[in-house]
């Protein structure tokens, strides 16, 4: 189907014409997404000191020089203005599950502040998102063209096995990839078992992530492969690789953006999914998901510390709905339906 | 067309709404209370969760059965006091003439044989048998005989066939075994004449021994202690003495049984067993409303019966017109519904949809238990349950996950346990009521009995204790925390306390529960939560867990002292010298060898409606219905 | 057109079996007694027995065996609730998911569809931004949120409700838009792209320039070619749909099929896991097919596609 280019009626607005919404949506989402990732990286540091120290009062009394915690004195001096908002671990009255002027989101059940939960939570969550996006890119991009590419019998059965994945049950594979994977990659981290739960559970989300990748790639390589330049540069006596390295991948790039920015919130949910089944996030580690999940118990007929609820899913929902929409907006930009 | 889409939509969903709204609403019953999650089971023998206890001792009468109020043990099916012979081990029971079950049929001492050979049975039974075997005589020799058999009958079957028999094609033979006793032998010997030139040696050979082996079981269970006299005497021969054996009577495993189940017993080659050697029914016996074979359904004993019952949304009991205090019981239908969702369900008892929570334990719950002890819920109550959370160490393994395992050394595991501030966790982490625990068994619900006091905190002592130990904090291996999802809150407060107060490293690994008992039972941990509900009012209940040997000995642990102290204190008749033994013992736990840390002993806030009568908070959770009155 | 859905039927089977085969692997290669329940180990002798039983030690067999019966409509026992049968709970469970999936889908489509014509009819308009922002919300919080939220707002604080349960009419709206949320946002979002897509070709130039009315053109024309790929969305999410979803259940009490999916792994219930999945594959691939059909009834012009 040869079709105008539509550049032409989509992105500049008339002169004197009001501010598009869409500038001022796709800004804020940007301006949302860099503020939160840089106020994440920026605070790491400190939050990744602080996202596990709880007030418990009497319980942590005895603290040894050797404790992994930094004095309240140096963490002030550090962080200037914040360190009102954090209570001192020793402090006689209880700080927990407080939300005020003494601090700024308030804390959790174990006196933990959920500023510094949020924080490095919210790269956590990102880094779910991004590590399945990156699998979806590398194997669904690979699976869709080689079997876009391949044709016939290896296309039909290579979509196959993405239909067979497609109909598995989603938490059976979680659970077997921990089991399967835990034990190889704590070895392999020389022990960090923390740091193997985490990448299993990457690998388990971004282990489905790639299915419909791999059909949209396949879609696309195939409808290419039937245009007017691919036949030309193949008459021309074009080998399949150079066809695929000058003709297909470059115009490839649009779609594969396209849905490497939808998978990222898609993955993020999966996450607050397995979070919700307590198969994800191992605690004390935070996430978004995990935050969430947690938070949406602590409002009910008898208590009512809506910050634990409030607070997590504000973040969640204002990054998803950046990425979403700046997803869409970079597909009206790329549109995947127009490459020719 | 998109409009006659539409229209077509439209109407479909119309007609579901119309259907919905047609669909016969049955009238609420008298009382309705709200379980977390369903009934796994209604089968006494297998059952292993309180919910479905509580449905059971409603449902079932026992020999004895308990006290709405108290929980002591009332008379039941029987008259109380048994007939106890001088040394404590016999007991005789006399069954009430005006026993019935809800066919209108007597209960009878074979009955009681019938269910608690099911509870014995490897096929039928599951976690209780320990309850029968520890305490009845001949009971474990039985079990052992029969576990012995099926194990060769499932290896003999595996090797005549390969492993490819259908067990849905077995009805067929059941068929021609149901017609009756005799009818069964002449069938077993037809399916053989039929079976023998076909089948090849080997399988023939697995039928015969299953033959044999069918032919000795009755045999040999009638040789167990326990025996029926006449139709209304019981007789009951014990191991040694046993002073809560009334309690232990009314107790799920120990329920009777209606002989209609034999309706629907699965037989092999005629026989009454599995090809594998286990006794097995259609595990539909359960329905109210199920008739294969002439089955008439459930039949009870106790004070309900089953109506109906419904997976994840409902079972409805009614009174039993044939029990024999029927006239006296003032609710006659009650409703367990199921809410997955304990907020859920909280809110609807807010809105008066409920009547009765016996559980309200959910997250952010101190607020509740804030209500129930202040009175400004009269409604709410806390109960202090007969039960104990507490941290399993492993004592065996020498190493975890390639990991070397510190918690062999009796020095860390008295370290960890001195270094924790059980009041902090009870009082500021979870802050619901819990009471501080100190010992294994809970203190103050058997009356004579007086746990050790265990060891107070003492971090200085700890940190010399690790020294000792020639354990390094910092530089030493991270020490493994096991835990499940409910229990986050505690365990992640319990490991900020060790890294704090020890310099220890802690990792929490939170594990699905399947997983997690596996990896609990086969030792594949270091430090893993626990909890222990006390089934009957004696501290073994507890103690026995940690006997050398024991199939809930999830620390590995073994001490031959120990184990010496639980032999005594069974053979001893003086119970006050008994129980002096089991705190001996118990205090080698909780103040030497520290094979597992006990942190609380749970407060279970449930509600009860204003208008409820007859329900009483008690630590073991038992709700017996009989006496409810609800007024509207 | 009966070729081809011949062929697409004879494929659906084949991808149903071969769901079956892999679900089957992960059976058997993940750890865990099913027998087990509660705190107490269970005695080695007596699971091996009922492994046997069941012929679950024989891996082979077990497949086989099971596969027979699931043919005959019998998926055997399960050990989760040890007194039902599979066939029990998937009889009990799977009429409710499927009322609350059909009415999920029917607002999803109701909503879904207007907002993405609109949105995209009012390009970078407020209106395109507003809506399809809220719809969007549907796909930026997690499930259990919007349904808690919804729960405590409508049945707690307004008492509009009931909170959760199942069996009356008023106990249908909270879950059914709860459980539409996420598919409603999808086929807006699809929508949208595919009427953009339209508006822009060829012909709707032309219809336009010959002085069609605007709402003729959006509906009769531009909608037409924009519903195809909703529509082939469809097939799959009402499939997903239909089977339930574990937190809408959890949330709202519903004794829908959703959760066994779940809880079957979790206690590793072969017979259940086993079952359900097949269930729901066998739905997924009759959902395409009859996708397949209406595609071909709506633009006899394709032959060949997706």
């Amino acid at each position: 189907m040869g079709r105008a280019p539509v550049s032409s009626d989509r992105g500049g607005s008339a002169p004197g014409a009001p501010r598009r919404p869409r500038n001022i949506v796709v800004w804020g989402s940007a301006l949302c997404l860099i503020a939160f990732i840089s106020a994440s990286v920026a605070t790491l540091p400190f939050s990744s000191r602080w996202y596990n120290v709880q007030a418990l009062g009497r319980a942590v009394r005895h603290r040894p020089a050797a404790a992994p915690v930094v004095d309240i004195a140096a963490y002030a001096r550090a962080s200037g203005a914040t360190a009102a908002t954090v209570p001192e671990p020793t402090a006689a009255p209880m700080t927990r599950l407080a939300h005020g002027a003494s601090s700024w989101l308030g804390h959790d059940d174990l006196g933990r502040s959920l500023l510094f939960r949020l924080l490095p939570g919210y790269l956590v969550s990102l880094l779910v998102g991004l590590s399945a996006a990156l699998i979806a890119v590398i194997v669904g991009t690979t699976w869709g063209a080689v079997a876009g590419l391949a044709g016939g019998r290896v296309d039909l059965a290579m979509m196959r096995i993405v239909d067979l994945l497609y109909g598995l049950p989603y938490v059976l594979m979680v659970i077997v990839l921990k089991v399967a994977l835990s034990q190889p990659l704590t070895q392999l981290f020389a022990g960090r078992t923390r740091l193997a739960e985490i990448v299993v559970l990457f690998a388990a989300i971004g282990g489905m992530s790639w299915l419909t990748m791999a059909r949209v790639v396949r879609g696309q390589v195939l409808s290419l492969r039937a245009q007017g330049f691919v036949e030309a540069a193949r008459a021309a006596g074009a080998g399949p690789w150079h066809i695929l390295r000058r003709h297909i991948l470059p115009n490839l790039v649009g779609p594969i953006a396209v849905y490497a920015t939808l998978v990222v919130p898609q993955a993020i949910l999966q996450e607050s999914f397995l979070s919700f089944l307590g198969i994800g996030i191992q605690q004390p580690t935070p996430s978004l998901g995990r935050l969430a999940a947690d938070g949406v118990e602590a409002v009910n007929t008898f208590v009512g510390y809506w910050w634990l609820i409030v607070y997590p899913c504000a973040a969640l929902a204002l990054t998803l709905l950046a990425l979403n929409f700046l997803g869409d907006r970079l597909r009206d930009a790329l549109d995947p339906r127009s490459v020719a | 067309m998109f409009r006659n889409v539409l229209l077509a939509c439209l109407a479909l969903l119309g007609g579901v709404v119309a259907l919905y709204a047609a669909a016969e609403r049955e009238p609420r019953a008298a009382f309705t209370y709200v379980n977390p999650s369903d009934i796994h089971t209604l089968d006494p023998a297998r059952m292993s969760w309180t919910q479905d206890f509580r449905i059971a001792l409603n449902l079932w009468e026992g020999l004895t059965t308990s006290d709405p109020r108290t929980t002591e043990p009332v008379a039941g099916a029987a008259r109380l006091p048994p007939r106890v012979s001088d040394d404590g081990l016999t007991y005789v029971f006399t069954i009430r003439p005006d026993a019935r079950w809800s066919n209108g049929d007597a209960v009878v001492a074979a009955d009681f044989l019938r269910g608690w050979r099911r509870a014995l049975e490897p096929g039928t039974a599951t976690d209780y048998t320990f309850l029968l075997t520890d305490h009845i005589a001949g009971a474990a020799g039985y079990v052992a005989w029969r576990r012995e058999a099926v194990a060769r009958l499932t290896a003999l079957k595996r090797r005549s066939e390969g492993g490819t028999v259908d067990t849905r094609q077995m009805p067929a033979l059941e068929q021609v075994a149901a017609l009756g006793p005799g009818m069964a032998a002449s069938g077993a010997a037809e399916h053989d004449r039929k079976s023998g030139s076909a089948a090849a040696d080997g399988m023939s050979f697995h039928v015969r021994s299953a033959r044999k082996h069918a032919a000795e079981m009755d045999e040999r269970f009638s040789h167990i202690g326990a025996r029926a006299i006449d139709d209304r005497t019981l007789e009951v021969r014990l191991i040694h003495p046993c002073a809560y054996f009334l309690d232990l009577a009314a107790f799920p495993c120990f329920l009777p049984c209606h002989e209609s189940i034999e309706l629907l017993r699965e037989r092999y080659a005629g026989l009454p067993i599995t090809a594998e050697g286990l006794v097995a029914y259609d595990p539909q016996w359960t329905k109210p409303r199920y008739h294969r074979n002439g089955y008439p359904g459930l039949i009870t004993n106790g004070p309900f019966r089953l109506e109906d019952w419904r997976i994840k949304r409902r079972a409805r009991l009614v009174v039993n017109p044939f029990y024999y205090d029927a006239a006296s019981i003032r609710c006659r239908t009650i409703d367990m519904l199921v809410y997955d969702n304990l907020t859920a369900a909280i809110m609807a008892y807010e809105a008066g949809a409920v009547d009765f929570l016996p559980a309200m334990d959910v997250p952010y719950d101190h607020e509740i238990a804030r209500l129930a002890q202040s009175g400004e819920r009269p409604d709410f109550h806390l109960c202090q349950t007969f039960a104990t959370y507490f941290l399993n160490f492993n004592c065996v393994s020498d190493s975890v996950n390639g990991r070397s395992n510190p918690l062999r050394d009796a020095r860390v595991r008295r370290a960890l346990s001195l270094a924790l501030d059980k009041h902090a966790l009870v009082e500021r982490v979870l802050n619901r009521g819990d009471r501080v625990a100190r010992s294994f068994v809970p203190p103050g619900a058997i009356p004579e009995y007086h746990p050790p006091a265990g060891l107070p905190m003492d971090v200085a002592e700890a940190r010399r204790l690790l020294a000792d130990a020639g354990l390094d904090p910092a530089a030493g291996p991270a020490i493994e925390l096991l835990h499940v999802a409910t229990d986050e809150l505690i365990c992640q407060a319990v490991a900020r306390m060790w890294e704090e107060n020890l310099g220890l490293r802690v990792e929490l690994r939170s594990k699905e529960s399947k997983t997690f008992g596996e990896d609990k039972a086969e030792h594949r941990y270091m430090i893993a939560r626990g909890n222990w509900y006390g089934d009957y009012m004696d501290p073994t209940t507890f103690l026995d867990c940690l006997a050398t040997g024991n199939g809930n000995n999830d620390s590995g642990y073994s001490n031959p002292h120990y184990d010496a102290l639980l032999r005594d204190a069974a053979a001893m008749r003086d119970p006050a010298v008994r129980l002096g033994l089991l705190r001996a013992a118990e205090a080698i736990l909780v103040e030497e060898d520290f094979p597992i840390l006990p942190i609380l002993h749970y407060a279970t806030p449930i509600a009860i409606k204003p208008q409820v009568q007859g329900l009483y908070p008690n630590p073991r959770l038992r709700f017996p219905f009989r006496d409810l009155v609800v007024q509207r | 057109m009966s070729k081809r859905v011949l062929r697409r039927i004879i494929l659906g089977v084949l991808t149903v079996f071969g769901v079956y085969a892999l679900t089957f692997l992960l059976v058997v290669s993940v750890p865990g007694n099913p027998f087990q329940q509660g705190e107490r180990n269970m005695p080695r002798e007596a699971a091996e027995a009922l492994r046997a039983r069941y012929n679950m030690d024989n891996n082979w067999a077990y497949f086989g065996q099971f596969l027979r019966g699931a043919l005959r409509w019998d998926f055997g026992p399960t050990f989760t609730y040890a007194d039902w049968t599979c066939n029990q709970i998937i009889a009990e469970s799977l009429p409710v998911s499927m009322i609350l999936g059909f009415l999920a889908m029917v607002l999803a489509v109701m909503i879904g569809i207007p907002v993405g014509v609109g949105s995209a009819v009012r390009r970078d308009g407020w209106f395109d931004v507003g809506t399809l922002g809220f719809v969007l919300l549907g796909i930026s919080l997690p499930t259990f949120v919007t349904g808690s939220a919804l729960l405590t707002l409508l049945s707690v604080t307004w008492k509009l409700a009931p909170v959760g349960g199942w069996g009356t009419l008023a106990h249908l709206p909270l879950p059914a838009l709860t459980l539409s949320l996420p598919f409603m946002a999808t086929i807006a979002r699809l929508t949208r792209v595919a009427m953009l897509d339209a508006l822009s070709s060829d012909f709707l130039r032309t219809a336009t320039a010959k002085g069609a009315s605007p709402r003729v053109v959006i509906w009769r024309h531009a909608f037409r070619v924009a519903f195809l790929p909703v529509l082939s969305y469809l097939g799959p999410a009402t499939a997903q749909a239909m089977t339930g979803s574990f937190v809408v259940e959890k949330v709202f009490g519903v004794p829908g099929m959703g959760q066994h999916f779940v809880n079957a792994a979790l206690n590793r219930d072969a017979g259940l896991i086993l079952s359900t999945v097949l269930v729901f594959s066998t739905l997924l691939v009759a959902f395409n097919v009859l996708i397949d059909v209406l595609y071909a009834w709506l633009d006899p012009r394709i032959t060949e596609a997706v």
